[in-house]
């Protein structure tokens, strides 16, 4: 299956001239092919299922053609194989500790009812989404592009809470955990640090998942929101906030889910770079959502290609079709921006008019003047994160 | 104190479609077999793999070197602390290096 899937994704790929040799590593487009499963989750529609425990679930492609994605179709990913069921909802406490003036247990209506309200739109990515591009293989789930999605958050500002607690003069770093739980008592729980400063005003903990309870698989009753941060940072099950005068090291961060430091951020298999940093800002992508690769075109039909495109909070400016490998692009038409974080969503009319295989490809630009890369040019790295390739469809003009 | 006594009934008759309901008993997620091959190996790696993950991790990582696995068990033990002994983690890799292997030591 993964052979066949591995064969299929290259010959696409080199008919399109993506695939290319660098120091033995190559980078390819993410897989695409993956089949949606029997099972069906609590709460979600069928999804791709790369693991049951700890559930693991990817979003399929078509869902990416609207700037909020659904609950049910949004992905999941846990480290952990305890996850809690908070069944006794009145009885559940964030515990603020540390360098704090009080001490703080704030519950769940607390949260709600004490704290001046926010809503924000914005992308959730798994540093590891897409990683199915990095050849050879590197260790973790091998996603294809579906490890993302874009919800409106509802929930209390970071800030308003601690400010609570009162934090005291050696407040410097702020610790975060959730009540799901290793199988070991001693493996290393995913945590995440901020420092103080990095507080800002957007980053809150949401109690809301575009206006429902959080799905019991996305964190419910509570989870830490950091727009234009990856996923790992976004704890789920918010149960603990541990303030501490001292960076404490943690595998999730300065380990896991890290770059290798140098100014390409590369490496290669055998050369693995020892400076490392945390992956914190998504960079720039965009993903075609309509048509996919199974899309039935006619000659001369009207058809409107769709996607989302994002990047870490500067906002999206432009994004580019190609018809021609990328030789000339053509401006797509933006909807309107719900937040810099937010998906962006945007649309391109196109009659085919040939039979035969069309590919086209979606380029973004963002406000900073970035762009996205041809895949070629992404260098691989270890932890296979960060891939942000221009994305292609390849489908059937029919008679 | 209503909705508590409510709670038992409308779960009763509405199972889990209830989206704004809390979560008044455990939430169970289906159980996905993800078919491995077996031989003598099987049950070493199951009783260590197990503990923590379903096999979905092993085929999701489709056919890797000896030396890949290899990584990946030491890696469960050193970092995730699962108690793989020596002989089980030379056990566990033949059995993944034999079925998911690509044939190649490194």
């Amino acid at each position: 299956m993964q052979r066949r899937q591995f064969l299929k994704t290259s010959l696409v790929a080199s008919t399109v001239l993506l695939g290319f040799e660098l120091n033995g590593s190559t980078l390819r487009k993410p897989l695409d092919d993956y089949k949606l499963s029997d099972y069906i989750f609590p709460e979600k529609n069928q999804l791709i299922a790369h693991s049951d425990r700890p559930p693991l679930l990817e979003t399929p492609r078509e869902v990416f053609q609207t700037a909020i994605t659904p609950n049910k179709d949004f992905f999941v990913r846990w480290h952990s194989p305890k996850i809690k069921t908070h069944s006794f909802i009145a009885g559940y406490r964030i515990n603020i500790s540390g360098e704090v003036e009080q001490p703080t247990y704030i519950s769940l209506k607390s949260l709600k009812e004490d704290f001046e309200a926010v809503e924000l739109s914005a992308v959730l990515q798994c540093g590891g989404n897409s990683r199915s591009a990095f050849v050879p293989t590197t260790s973790g789930i091998q996603w294809g592009n579906g490890a993302m999605g874009c919800a409106s958050w509802k929930g209390a500002r970071l800030k308003d809470v601690l400010k609570k607690a009162g934090l005291t003069k050696d407040a410097h770093w702020i610790n975060f955990n959730g009540s799901d739980k290793a199988a070991f008592y001693k493996a290393p729980r995913l945590t995440r640090e901020l420092k103080i400063d990095e507080i800002e005003d957007d980053v809150i903990i949401a109690y809301e998942m575009n206006g429902e309870d959080l799905p019991f698989l996305n964190g419910y009753p509570v989870r830490l929101i950091i727009p234009g941060s990856y996923s790992d940072s976004w704890i789920k099950m918010l149960s603990e906030i541990r303030v501490t005068k001292e960076y404490v090291p943690l595998y999730y961060m300065d380990t896991a889910y890290t770059m290798p430091d140098n100014k390409m951020q590369s490496e290669t298999p055998n050369h693995k770079e020892k400076k490392r940093i945390p992956i914190t800002t998504m960079n720039i992508k965009s993903i075609i959502g309509y048509p996919r690769s199974n899309t039935p075109v006619k000659i001369d039909e009207k058809v409107t290609l769709k996607g989302v495109a994002f990047d870490g909070g500067s906002g999206i400016k432009a994004v580019l079709i190609s018809a021609d490998n990328g030789k000339t692009w053509a401006r797509s038409t933006l909807k309107e921006e719900l937040s810099k974080y937010a998906f962006r969503e945007f649309s391109y009319n196109f009659q085919a008019k040939t039979k035969g295989k069309m590919t086209l490809m979606a380029k973004a630009l963002n406000n900073l003047g970035q762009e996205q890369p041809f895949t070629h040019k992404i260098a691989w790295n270890s932890g296979g994160y960060k891939y942000n390739g221009i994305d292609s469809v390849t489908f059937e003009v029919h008679g | 104190m209503r909705g508590m006594i409510l709670k038992p009934i409308l779960v009763l008759v509405l199972g889990s479609t209830a989206v704004f309901a809390e979560y008044s008993k455990p939430v169970k997620t289906p159980s996905i077999t993800y078919p491995l091959k077996f031989d003598k190996n099987f049950t070493v790696m199951q009783r260590n793999c197990q503990w923590c993950h379903s096999f979905g991790y092993i085929t999701n990582q489709g056919k890797q070197s000896k030396k890949f696995w290899n990584a990946s068990v030491v890696k469960m033990r050193d970092v995730y602390k699962a108690p793989i002994t020596k002989a089980d983690e030379e056990a566990i890799t033949e059995y993944l290096f034999k079925h998911y292997g690509n044939g190649k030591l490194k």
